[in-house]
């Protein structure tokens, strides 16, 4: 303690509650973690088994009965691209937001309210399209359809454009101006000047806005369930899957789930600095 | 060579820049000097094309550059806010407008490595733009600009913001360095001491307008205008209000807070038989050109009261007032007055400025004296 006092009740107060607000917030990933390793026998009892001898059945039944291993590579595909689509997309379109200002707010403003519409009220919509695009010579050059990852990788892109197109914008807009009259000067043509001088300064913003849309698009749930049946089918659907009429398969189920979580939990970890420097990226410009 | 043919720029309802007509020759060295919001940024950017002129054309060795973008105009800039590449090193941000023209990394080196020496960076070089101080920033600034072989340079205030001893050396450094590469220059400062020494030519410019163009002696010395005397020179010029009459068929100007006289010159009478009386006249005098003593005689005419005495080491400035208007004088450092103290000051045709209505009718004849064993 600072002075090397004793605790005050105040901060017997304090501690007590950020201790109370993490069990609350980690207990449930602590649980899936400890239910994947439990035998069978070990999960539903009463009371909780809070020590057992740890087993990697569940897990085994994920990859081996249950093809885990086709649903984590499929929301990968489906992320990454999706991500890269959005990110040179948005980029493009946030830059000339940020500095010919078109459409003045307005063009922007049209672009988020695409974001505020719930995905359950396009999704009927959605499965009708690409059902029947699915059917064309088009649709299979381009992996779009039914239960293929193209279609997934548009509805993502679709969804976070506008979102990226929004971060990015302020990340864009705190580049000085002089910057790029300065490069033009030094002989740059605009798209160099883009390339060479304000992609890296965005670099943070960019960072960001990609960790964003991929966590996004593994998260997502609702396009997946409904435009994917087996062979493009992704793991947030697939944890849902050990919801069987056999009954709720708690272990593969909480072994899936922690493969889902484990990998963004990582990724968000080694990027948090990123994040939080990207975050005031604006503010110390001196 | 560079040619401003009537380029205006507005921004919304401000005129900036208006209806300017300015000529640059080659490897001439020209100062815009004015106060701040006169445009002399945005002019510099109109040159540069970075912005578009709403009427009137900038032309380069006969060619209008209208639709030239900035990086074909083969122009190079320094900016007031440096705009340095801060992901890049300063050695990057030096060899940015090298790497634009091609050139291998071996000459690279050699120029920044020159270009560092010249502007005392190159322990620098390896730094980010955001470690250095803003006078070290600067002078990368200027680097970058001056490095490569431009047809004008364009420069921003590129020493303004250095301090008093940096900023002495760094303005003999970029005569010099202008002068080895016959650089055509325009030169953008509010420093008049800047605008003077570095000059081949300067303009003087107030809202948009060009007030003055000459050589820095024309500007100093006979100064067109009214505001161009005031804003030229430190101290700047005083001016007393003066009124005209002529007693005995003598011209006189009576100053008018007192009942003072002093003779005016024979090109007054001349001004006033051929314009009519001007709404105003105005004694304008250097502080420099003032003659101060104690007591009254016949050329120490003019009564003052000494408000304050500014002493500057080599130099005191007195501050006092004739009447309502305040006055400065440059005595020698041994010489001081009292606060309230009258003090007799000669002010005659040898030594003033007249300005009818602002601008300038009579400038003192001056002395050239040439001395051949000087240092």
């Amino acid at each position: 303690m600072p002075n090397g006092k004793i605790f005050t009740m105040a901060d017997l107060v304090r501690y007590a509650l950020v201790i109370a607000l993490l069990i609350f917030f980690l207990f449930p990933i602590y649980w899936m973690i400890t239910t994947s390793f439990k035998a069978p026998g070990d999960i539903l009892t009463r009371p909780p088994k809070w020590i057992f001898t740890p087993t990697l059945e569940n897990y085994v039944y994920a990859f081996e009965e249950a093809n885990f291993g086709l649903f984590i590579k499929n929301t990968l595909i489906v992320s990454v691209v999706s991500t890269i689509f959005v990110i040179i997309l948005g980029a493009f379109g946030s830059y000339s937001f940020a500095r010919y200002n078109i459409g003045k707010g307005h063009l922007m403003f049209f672009i988020l309210t695409t974001r505020m519409m719930p995905i359950i009220a396009v999704i009927i919509p959605y499965f009708v399209i690409f059902k029947t695009i699915g059917r064309t010579t088009i649709g299979e050059l381009l992996w779009l359809g039914l239960d293929r990852q193209g279609t997934l990788v548009i509805c993502y892109t679709m969804f976070n454009l506008p979102f990226a197109i929004w971060l990015m914008h302020s990340f864009f807009q705190d580049i000085p101006k002089e910057l790029e009259d300065s490069a033009r000067l030094d002989g740059y043509s605009r798209f160099q000047v883009f390339r060479r001088v304000v992609l890296p300064l965005a670099a943070p913003g960019i960072a960001v806005t990609s960790i964003f849309c991929l966590l996004f698009s593994w998260n997502e749930f609702l396009f997946a369930f409904l435009l994917t049946r087996a062979d493009a089918r992704t793991i947030t659907v697939g944890v849902a899957g050990f919801w069987t009429q056999r009954g709720i398969l708690w272990g593969p189920l909480a072994a899936a789930a922690t493969v889902c979580v484990v990998p963004m939990l990582i990724f968000a970890l080694i990027l948090q600095r990123y994040i939080a420097r990207g975050l005031t990226f604006g503010a110390v410009r001196g | 060579m560079l040619e401003l043919r009537s380029l205006t720029k507005k921004f919304d309802r401000t005129i900036a820049v208006n209806k300017l007509d300015l000529a640059c020759k080659q490897n001439e060295f020209l100062v815009i000097f004015g106060p701040a919001g006169a445009g002399k940024s945005t002019t510099l950017r109109l040159i540069a094309g970075i912005l578009e002129p709403d009427s009137g054309e900038v032309y380069f060795n006969g060619a209008n550059l209208k639709n030239v973008p900035p990086e074909r105009r083969n122009m190079s800039m320094a900016f007031e806010n440096y705009a340095l590449y801060s992901h890049l090193s300063v050695y990057e941000n030096l060899a940015f407008p090298l790497r634009a023209k091609k050139f291998n990394d071996q000459d690279i080196r050699t120029r920044v490595q020159e270009m560092a020496a010249i502007l005392q960076i190159s322990e620098l070089l390896e730094r980010r733009p955001g470690f250095l101080s803003g006078g070290q920033r600067q002078r990368v600034a200027l680097g970058r600009a001056l490095i490569r072989d431009a047809a004008v340079y364009l420069l921003d205030e590129p020493i303004s913001h250095l301090d008093a001893k940096l900023r002495n050396r760094m303005r003999g450094e970029l005569k010099a360095v202008c002068a080895h590469k016959e650089a055509t220059v325009v030169h953008v400062t509010h420093d008049y001491r800047e605008a003077m020494a570095l000059s081949d030519r300067m303009t003087v410019l107030n809202k948009g307008r060009i007030m003055q163009l000459g050589s820095p002696d024309d500007v100093f010395h006979r100064p067109a205008n009214e505001f161009v005397a005031g804003f030229v020179g430190d101290p700047p010029m005083s001016f007393v209000d003066a009124e005209y009459i002529e007693q005995n068929e003598k011209p006189q100007f009576r100053l008018a807070q007192k009942d003072m006289h002093i003779p005016a010159h024979a090109e007054i009478r001349a001004y006033v038989k051929e314009n009519g009386l001007p709404k105003s006249f105005k004694i304008g005098v250097r502080a420099k050109d003032i003659a101060i003593t104690s007591s009254q005689d016949d050329i120490h005419h003019v009564a003052a009261e000494v408000f304050v005495t500014e002493k500057m080491g080599y130099q005191n400035i007195l501050i006092a007032h004739i009447g309502q208007t305040q006055i400065r004088v440059i005595t020698p450092p041994k010489v001081a007055f009292n606060s309230q103290d009258t003090v007799w000051l000669n002010l005659d045709e040898s030594n003033v400025h007249v300005f009818a209505d602002g601008n300038a009718v009579l400038h003192p004849k001056r002395e050239i004296k040439l001395s051949t064993n000087s240092i």
